[in-house]
């Protein structure tokens, strides 16, 4: 037997456990993986190369310090570039399949073969593919974004990134930036309709219109809500940027503000047109109906 | 003054009572340095609400820790006031918090830190030690099994953890008391339960639960 340990290698030879020291001990440190729970106690058998414990464990720790570092910074450099490509990626896929499947669906309405059957069997396997790449999409942005994922879900987070291009640019985004990320097309065309000196609609939402507590208000709600959220994210954005730690008070406020946007659907209706307006800008509401 | 468990004490200041560890360093996450103790403030730490809430274990000088979701180390910092001669492994997998956690981890000789994923903990199987202690505090929908493969690969026999529970990140859907009562049977299928309980008012919808590993 032989196991890969921090400090080099522990192997068994005649029913005795003996350390070998290896001369690099960065590498060895990083290789120090094993399946199976081991049936010794690390510090004892590493007595056999070094001097003490005292000299065991502070060369431990130094080691630790050294890789971990220089982990951490790699890591920050690289996570977030990683979910934007892994996503551009999945679309990119996902038209594929779509392609793939309406031709096979044309093949098959003419004949089906052999070569069909092998066909259809490389169409799974991209789907597996596909959940393979969501999931990673999903593990990844949940470590590097937590607030973000827990406010609007790690499809709507990873999407907020894209569109942001890094996590830097998103912590800086204003929350009206961030409520219509995604929606810049539709910001365009409406711009330019009203530079033609036409009506236009700018949109109150963008990507995060598909997160469940906006989409299922009625129409009169969803903006309130898409600013609420949108602010909300803006500094999750940032605590993500900066701290990278979980806030839950954050996301607890989002899903209150929603309970209460919904509980208000109970009051007559007289009532609820006499209040938003109050809320919202009165003359933009107003004009509104007019152009429809 | 009262000392509660090794450098760990309930002291007076302005009239109130609180928590503090006994320590050399300086404050790490914004806490209050008074003299020589540094305040532990349990709406931060869950360790410290948990104390807090009654439930005292009584963790050894020279134990030797497994830490499961280390963060930027806010517990930690505690921690190694009170394991003054032991080690504890820090485990995090995420970059960001960890940055704040290497400095803390620079500063205190007992802390190793391991930027690693704790649900792959064959990967830090060459690094980590028997331990005495594995407390957990990952909120992830499968920290149980996280926790029981941590505690199969490093926790000794009659070794003792503790994990903290989110209902809300085990099932979103259904009641905290129910997803609690899953935990606590499901922790109690492997290990010894010896003692569970809210972390009310300190954190919403979060439970401890005190284990031991027999034989
Ligand atoms: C609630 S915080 C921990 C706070 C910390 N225990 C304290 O009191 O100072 C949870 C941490 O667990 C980390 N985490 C979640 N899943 C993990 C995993 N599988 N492996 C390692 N760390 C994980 C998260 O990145 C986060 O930093």
């Amino acid at each position: 037997m032989k196991w890969n340990v921090w400090f080099g290698e522990v192997v068994e030879e005649d029913g005795k456990l003996i350390a070998k020291k290896s001369n690099d001990l960065v590498e060895s440190f990083k290789n120090a993986s094993n399946p199976e729970a081991l049936p010794f106690n690390l510090p004892e058998v590493g007595l056999q190369v070094f001097e003490s414990l005292e000299d065991y464990y502070k060369t431990l720790r130094k080691i630790a310090l050294k890789v971990t570092s220089e982990k951490v910074e790699r890591e920050l450099k690289r996570e977030d570039r990683y979910v934007i490509l892994l996503l551009k990626a999945l679309d990119k896929l996902n038209e594929s399949i779509n392609m793939l499947e309406e031709k096979l669906r044309d093949i098959e309405e003419v004949k089906i073969s052999d070569t069909t059957e092998d066909f259809r069997e490389r169409i799974e396997e991209l789907k597996r593919l596909r959940r393979r790449i969501e999931k990673e999409i999903e593990d990844v942005i949940t470590k590097i974004a937590p607030n973000l994922t827990e406010i609007a879900g790690a499809v709507i987070a990873a999407r907020l990134l894209e569109k942001a291009g890094s996590l830097e640019r998103l912590a800086f985004l204003p929350a009206s930036k961030i409520q219509i990320l995604g929606a810049e097309k539709s910001l365009y065309k409406a711009l330019a309709r009203m530079r033609r000196g036409k009506p236009a609609k700018t949109p109150k939402h963008g990507i995060i219109f598909i997160h469940p507590f906006i989409r299922t208000l009625p129409k009169r709600k969803r903006g309130r809500m898409a600013r609420f959220m949108a602010a909300k994210l803006a500094i999750a954005a940032k605590l993500d940027y900066f701290k990278g730690e979980l806030d839950e008070n954050l996301a607890e406020s989002v899903r209150k503000k929603y309970e209460e946007l919904r509980r208000e659907k109970d009051k007559p209706k007289k009532e609820e047109s006499k209040q938003e307006p109050k809320e919202e800008k009165p003359k933009k509401k107003k004009k509104k109906p007019k152009h429809r | 003054m009262k000392e509660i468990i090794h450098n760990v004490f309930i002291i007076e200041r302005e009239g109130k009572e609180i928590l503090a560890t006994k320590s050399k360093y300086g404050s790490h996450y914004g806490e209050r340095k008074i003299g020589e103790f540094r305040e532990w403030i349990p709406s931060r730490s869950k360790l410290a609400a948990m104390i807090l809430k009654g439930h005292i274990i009584d963790i050894k000088p020279d134990w030797k820790v497994l830490y499961l979701g280390a963060a930027s180390g806010t517990t930690v910092s505690h921690l190694a006031d009170i394991v003054d001669e032991g080690i504890i492994y820090a485990v995090e997998y995420s970059a960001k918090p960890f940055v704040k956690f290497l400095q803390l981890a620079e500063e205190r000789r007992n802390i190793i830190p391991l930027l690693e994923d704790a649900s792959t903990p064959w990967k830090y199987n060459g690094i980590v030690e028997k331990v005495d202690f594995i407390y957990q505090d990952i909120a992830q929908k499968n920290q149980i099994e996280i926790f029981f493969a941590n505690i199969d690969m490093f926790l000794k026999d009659g070794g003792e953890g503790v994990i903290m529970v989110k209902a809300r990140s085990i099932d979103s859907t259904a009641e905290p008391e129910v997803v609690f009562d899953r935990v606590v049977e499901e922790l109690g299928e492997k290990l010894e339960v010896l003692a569970h309980g809210s972390l009310e008012p300190f954190h919403k919808d979060h439970i401890y639960v005190h284990v031991r590993k027999t034989k």
